[in-house]
Formats: C-alpha cells, sequence, structure tokens
C-alpha cells in the first residue's frame, strides 16, 4: 500500500512537471483543466472532481483525475482519491509507447484491471505487436491494499492489414499473495468489406479451469439499416476470485443471444429494435452427496424497442421513448422511459426523464417502481451549470425526493 | 369500411405531412450554396473564395467564406437587403466550416503549390453535386499516404484533439446499435484504436474502482448521456442482478456490493437477515439458497467472502449435512494452503 502512495506520489510530481513545462513552453497541445462542482441532497453530499490534461510536446501527454467528495454518513469524514494519474510517451516513429501511474489496463479480451503501474506496448516486424503491463490492482482508499497484492498480464498480436486482428492475452493477479486470478484470453475483430464487422472475445480461466466469459457481436450495415448479431456466455462462478469459496460450487453458466437492428427512418428519426432470450442453465455437473436443489433450466425474454427523435439537424433537442420487457423466472420486469432534452433560450437547456419499471413479482416490495428527474442546464463559454430533482419510489424507499446541483468550468488554450 | 380507410389514409397522409419538417423529411428553406452550376458557369473559385490561399490570421487559417462584394462583384442586383449566405447556403453550412477550421490541422495555403491551385483536386464533390465538399479522408490519403500513421493510430498528425472534440467519424466506428453492450467486444481487439480519441479518463469513468460518480450522474443536465447504470438502475438492480448472473462481476469486485448494502443498511449489523423464509433447510422445497448460489455466486459472495466463509463450510464439507461442495473432476490450481482450501483441508492433509 505504502509502495503505491509514493508511486502515485512520484506519479504527480512528474505528471506535474510535463504539465508545468507544458504551460510555460510554445505547447503541442497545452494545459487543459476543468473541474466539476456535484452537490446533492443524497449521500455524498458534495463532490469536487479536478481533472487536468496536458501533452507537452507530441509524443508525450499527462493526465490526472482526482476527486474529494463528502461526508457519506454524519460522523464520517470527508474523502477522496485518484482516479487516473498517468504519463503517456511514444518514440516519434510510433513503434514504442508506454505509460506509468494510475490507469485502466485492458488487454485484448482480458478483464479490465485498474492499477498503480506501467505499461508498454512495442510494435514488431511483419505487424505483430506485443504488450506487457505491471502494477498493483487499485483498492478504493489510499489505506486500504495489502503488501503483496499485483497484477501482471502480455498480450501478443497480429494486425491483418486493413482488415482485422487477432491477439492471445495472458494475466495473473495475485491479491495478498495468492492467486486471484489467472487468464488465457483471445480475441479478433474483422472488417468484412465496407459493410460488415465481426468480432469476438474469449476468456479461461486457468486458476478454476473453465471458461469464463464468450462473446460474439456481428453487425451488418446496409443503408439506413444496420443489424447487430450478438452471443454471449457467461460463467460467474469464472469470474470470482478464486481464493472465494463460491468459485467451488460448479459451473452455472448463462446466456444471451439476440439481434438488434437500427433503421434511420427518417433523416431524424431512429428506431431501434433488440429481440433476445437469456438463458441460466442448471449446474452442468452436481456435487456427490449434494440434496436436491430443485434447479431447473430458466429462459426468459430480451425486448426492448426504442424511438429517438431528433427535433433539430444537430441534435441538441431530442425525444426518445422505449419500451423494455427483461428478466429471467421471477425476476422478470417490464419498463417504459421516456427522455426529452429541448433548447431554450439563452443557452439554456431542459430535461426531462422518466421511467416506469412493474416487476412481474411483487415480493412486497410494490408493484410499480417510477423514476424521474427533471433538469435544466446552462452552458456558455467556458462554464456550465445544472440543476435538477430526482423523484423515486422503488422496493428500498416509498418515495424519495432529490436535489441535485452541478457547476464546472473549463480552462483550455484558445 | 371503405370510406373509414380513405379517412386513414387521409388522416395519415395529414399527420406525415404535418411531421415531415419534424422527422427532417423536408427540404430546408435555405439549399446547398449551387457550387457546381458556378464552376459549370466557368467562375473560377478563388473569384469567391478570394481569401482561401492568405495563410493565417492570428494563428488560425483565414475563414474563406466569401462575403456579399463578392456575390455583388456578378450579381448586381440582389433582391433584398439580407446576407446572400443567409439563404443560398446550407443553414450549418458556416458552422461546419468554422469546425473544420478548429478541429483539423490544414491549411489551404500550404496546399496551394502542390495542387497548382487547383481545389477540384481535393474537391472533387463538386463534379457531382452541392452537398458534399468537404474532402473525405480517402482524399487526403492519395497524397499523404502515411501508412505508420494510419497503422500506429497517430490520428493528431491532422486531427486537433480528438479527445476532447467528441468528433464522431462519419464513415468509420460509428457508435450505434447497443454499443455499450458491444464496446467490450469491439475494444479487445482495437484497444489501440479506442485511445486514438479516448483518453484514460474515458474508460476509468465507468472501469475506474475508484470512480465517485457515473458520468450520467455528473452529466445531471443530459438526459441522453450513455450509461450502463441508466436512469433509475439502483431500484432495478437486483432484478438485473439476478437475470445476468456474473455481469456485475465483470466489473465490480463482490466487495463493492457489500458496501453499499452495509452503507444502506440492505444487510449487515443493523438490519436483520436479508434471505427469505425457507432459505436454508434440509427439503429441497426450503432450501434455496443452493439454487441461488448456484445461479449467482457472486452474489453470495458479495457479504459471505472472506471470514464469512466459515459459515459456509460448517455444513458443505465432507460428512457435514451439505455434503461436499466440489462437482465431479472440478480442479483447481490453488494449493491446499490457501484459502479458501485450508478452510476445510488443514495444512497437511488432503
Amino acid at each position: 500500500m505504502k509502495l503505491a502512495v509514493v508511486a502515485v506520489g512520484v506519479l504527480a510530481s512528474a505528471a506535474g512537471g510535463a504539465v508545468g513545462g507544458a504551460v510555460g513552453s510554445a505547447a503541442a497541445d497545452p494545459l487543459r483543466l476543468r473541474a466539476d462542482a456535484l452537490t446533492t441532497t443524497a449521500s455524498p453530499a458534495g463532490l469536487l472532481v479536478l481533472d487536468a490534461q496536458a501533452e507537452p510536446r507530441s509524443g508525450l501527454s499527462a493526465e490526472a483525475i482526482v476527486w474529494m467528495a463528502g461526508a457519506r454518513e454524519l460522523d464520517d469524514s470527508a474523502s477522496g482519491d485518484v482516479l487516473v494519474m498517468t504519463l503517456r510517451g511514444r518514440t516519434a516513429t510510433g513503434r514504442a509507447s508506454g505509460q506509468i501511474g494510475r490507469f485502466v489496463s485492458s488487454l485484448g479480451a482480458l478483464r479490465v484491471t485498474h492499477v498503480d503501474g506501467g505499461a508498454l506496448r512495442v510494435r514488431l516486424p511483419k505487424r505483430f505487436d506485443l504488450e506487457a503491463v505491471a502494477g498493483v490492482p487499485v483498492q478504493p482508499g489510499l489505506a486500504t491494499a495489502r503488501s503483496w497484492d499485483w497484477y501482471a498480464g502480455g498480450r501478443a498480436s497480429r494486425r491483418l492489414g486493413e482488415w482485422g486482428a487477432i491477439g492471445l492475452a495472458y494475466g495473473q493477479r495475485r491479491d495478498d499473495g495468492q492467486l486471484a486470478s489467472e487468464e488465457l484470453a483471445g480475441d479478433a475483430g474483422f472488417t468484412l468489406g465496407k459493410r460488415s464487422d465481426l468480432g469476438a472475445r474469449l476468456a479461461y480461466d486457468l486458476a478454476n479451469p473453465g471458461l469464463a466469459e464468450v462473446a460474439v457481436t456481428a453487425s451488418h450495415r446496409r443503408k439506413a439499416v444496420r443489424t447487430d448479431l450478438y452471443a454471449i456466455h457467461r460463467a460467474s462462478s469464472h469470474l470470482l476470485p478464486a481464493t472465494s469459496l463460491f468459485s467451488v460450487l460448479g459451473d452455472v453458466p448463462s446466456e444471451r443471444a439476440g439481434m438488434l437492428v437500427t433503421w434511420r427512418a427518417a433523416p431524424r428519426l431512429d428506431l431501434i429494435a433488440d429481440a433476445g432470450a437469456r438463458y441460466i442453465g442448471a449446474p452442468s455437473s452436481r456435487p456427490s452427496g449434494e440434496m436436491s436443489d430443485g434447479m431447473t433450466d430458466m429462459l426468459g425474454a430480451e425486448l426492448t424497442g426504442r424511438a429517438r427523435l431528433r427535433l433539430d439537424d444537430r441534435g441538441t433537442s431530442a425525444l426518445t421513448g422505449e419500451l423494455r420487457r427483461s428478466g429471467v423466472g421471477d425476476d422478470t420486469w417490464t419498463g417504459v422511459r421516456g427522455a426529452a432534452r429541448i433548447a431554450l433560450p439563452r443557452s439554456f437547456v431542459a430535461g426531462v426523464e422518466a421511467e416506469l419499471v412493474i416487476p412481474d413479482v411483487d415480493r412486497g416490495h410494490g408493484t410499480v417502481w417510477p423514476w424521474g428527474l427533471g433538469s435544466l442546464a446552462w452552458a456558455r463559454g467556458d462554464w456550465q451549470a445544472a440543476i435538477a430533482v430526482e423523484a423515486s419510489a422503488s422496493a428500498e424507499y416509498t418515495s424519495r425526493v432529490d436535489v441535485l446541483a452541478q457547476l464546472s468550468r473549463r480552462w483550455s488554450p484558445r | 369500411m371503405t370510406g373509414n380507410r380513405r379517412v386513414i389514409a387521409l388522416a395519415a397522409c395529414v399527420v406525415l405531412a404535418a411531421c415531415a419538417g419534424i422527422l427532417g423529411l423536408r427540404r430546408p428553406t435555405s439549399a446547398a450554396f449551387p457550387h457546381r452550376a458556378h464552376v459549370v458557369a466557368g467562375v473560377s473559385c478563388t473569384r469567391c473564395h478570394a481569401k482561401v490561399f492568405d495563410g493565417k490570421a492570428d494563428g488560425k487559417p483565414v475563414l474563406h467564406l466569401p462575403d456579399d462584394t463578392a456575390c455583388a462583384s456578378c450579381h448586381a442586383k440582389p433582391h433584398d437587403t439580407r446576407s446572400c449566405l443567409g439563404c443560398h447556403s446550407s443553414p450549418t453550412a458556416v458552422a461546419a466550416v468554422i469546425e473544420a477550421r478548429d478541429h483539423l490541422k490544414f491549411d489551404h495555403a500550404r496546399h496551394a503549390a502542390p495542387t497548382s491551385r487547383n481545389c477540384m483536386r481535393c474537391h472533387i464533390g463538386v463534379a457531382t453535386g452541392d452537398s458534399r465538399l468537404r474532402p473525405v479522408m480517402a482524399t487526403c490519403f492519395k497524397c499523404h499516404d502515411d501508412a505508420a500513421s494510419r497503422d500506429g493510430r497517430r490520428c493528431d498528425g491532422c486531427h486537433v484533439n480528438l479527445a476532447d472534440d467528441h468528433t464522431l467519424p462519419a464513415t468509420h466506428l460509428a457508435h450505434d446499435g447497443d454499443w455499450i453492450r458491444e464496446h467490450g467486444t469491439r475494444a479487445s481487439s482495437s484497444g489501440e484504436l479506442c485511445e486514438s480519441c479516448h483518453r484514460q479518463s474515458f474508460c476509468a469513468s465507468c472501469h475506474g474502482q475508484t470512480v465517485p460518480a457515473l458520468p450520467a450522474t455528473l452529466a445531471l443536465g443530459n438526459p441522453f448521456q450513455a450509461s450502463v447504470h441508466r436512469g433509475g438502475f439502483v431500484t432495478r438492480h437486483a432484478l438485473e442482478a439476478r437475470s445476468d448472473p456474473g455481469a456485475c462481476a465483470t466489473c465490480h469486485s463482490p466487495e463493492r456490493c457489500a458496501e453499499c448494502h452495509v452503507a444502506k443498511h440492505v444487510a449487515g449489523a443493523l438490519r436483520g437477515s436479508p434471505h427469505p423464509a425457507g432459505w436454508v433447510g434440509l427439503a429441497a422445497s426450503d432450501n434455496r439458497h443452493g439454487r441461488e448460489a448456484r445461479r449467482d455466486p457472486a452474489s453470495c459472495a458479495a457479504c459471505h467472502g472472506g471470514a464469512g466463509e466459515a459459515l459456509c463450510v460448517s455444513c458443505h464439507a465432507v460428512g457435514g449435512v451439505g455434503g461436499n461442495p466440489h462437482p465431479p473432476g472440478w480442479s483447481s490450481r490453488q494449493p491446499m494452503s490457501a484459502m479458501p482450501c485450508r478452510l476445510c483441508h488443514p495444512v497437511g492433509t488432503r
């Protein structure tokens, strides 16, 4: 943990130096700053997000986001954390690039991991690429990480001309010295002609051998219609840390497959239909001596219809409506959603968003869960402000009203 | 019946006509400027766009849009006092030219010599119509065949700060469909391509472990801000989690669930057991916990992880009432000395 704090401090200095250099020089992309303040009657009561980005010279950039929040509870003190703090560099030819600091690592189809560490990418001859990441997995709160946590991974990939890429990645994570996850993952993406794309990813759990996640998606565009086919297989026991007892329960995968059609019915009108099915299987194998628990296969429909109408050519004002049916077994629900954004004079924008969720099974938590948010936003130059009222009723409470306010300011080169 | 159909058809036509403007079906009041007609009439481009090769002013390329004087040099009798481009050009043309100047590292003056001041070398759209005059990227690549930049995803040779401008490509990488579901699969093999427009802060704003508030919460004035946890997600998250086992665990650690549930007094010391009657029992009818645990073990691990697992193995052990928890053929690369093995297999035993 101390290592993480020191690393963040060093990076802060490094990034600060780079940023300072950018401010003082005729930089390629000088310092850009942004501050967002959010206050709400819900917890946490206040939030301040500070964002800084700079590219002092071509091939070198720094980026940092830190935040401070008000008290979560009456007896809790204010807290804060670092979301991103990186220094990125790239050689002039682009053959090698790297970054150090706190960042989100995504190596092919491996799980996305937030780390304090470093990453390197090298381009090899014959369109081969190598990537490597190593660091300490980020734990929320600066004082919670353990002394022997680390994450390391690598990916080898090959670009296939202009029409795709394939890759193979390996990643291992240890929590407190123990193997938490070890995955081997493959990914592929292809562009088939001018109109079709195909993407696939597969992650195999090596710590608790079995498929953790597989996703395949294919899309085809023809004139105003885009069609997507998708299929996802996920085994939640393989997504748990290997140190969890629940990872030994057996493999109960869930699957989802369907088709989504997006049709630009008119220049300003988009119609979207998504029809799919969810399947949660019975355990593929049963523990010896296990008592019967009556578990059966479950199949559910996943249906969504959505319309979006832009009220002007740039889409500044727009309306949308959506009808959705989702879930499996006793957890099915039907939902309706509507939203509108209307541009008003003097740089004001009014927004309204409303949802109604009707669960099939009451469970004593209410038969209808409404949620709504009305907002008024204003933006001029580098300033933005917004105020909103959010009201809802849910399984947790019968009614709730919160007021939110936001103020943002940008500082960027003219 | 036939009369009713006619009335319905007529009503549909009236509604469609009334909505034509809203849907964008009606021709805009001011059409695109008739460039082609001027070219065919022999008017040279620089006669109207006189300042196009003038270089920069205030550090930016000069805006080369013709003013009314340029029009009046030929059209001797303008029919009213309004600006010519106010009616004789697309309503978004001026904004588009300003946008292009701000978002592209391009200078007409530097292209004067290589093109011999022949605008048609790049603006080939003029030959076919008036609506699409800005050259597409492929036109640039006819001369600037910089394969290394393309391969290296170094867009900043031409584009200015793609990450901040939120410029959506018109011809490639359109983020339509259900992009939130799809982006992970696409990014797996094209992560480097994503980075040409999206900074770390964009990825971390959802995937970071230290996210203070999701982008949709911070953009409270924009109901169209894309978000994986849209609108009243908090209300329906239990239904969605149970219908899509493992979905939560792809981003969140189980501890994240426990932290929130304890903070909101849904579970933990300040609240009794969240489980319904019949959760744990000997008969299949009153033993729901096994079924639910297999369906989504991550939800159980949210509260029963770590030291809480001792509760589970008090029954689920060889010889215990819950029996051996390992399915046939189960294997793991964990050493016996590691958690959770040592809960049942003390060091030195098998």
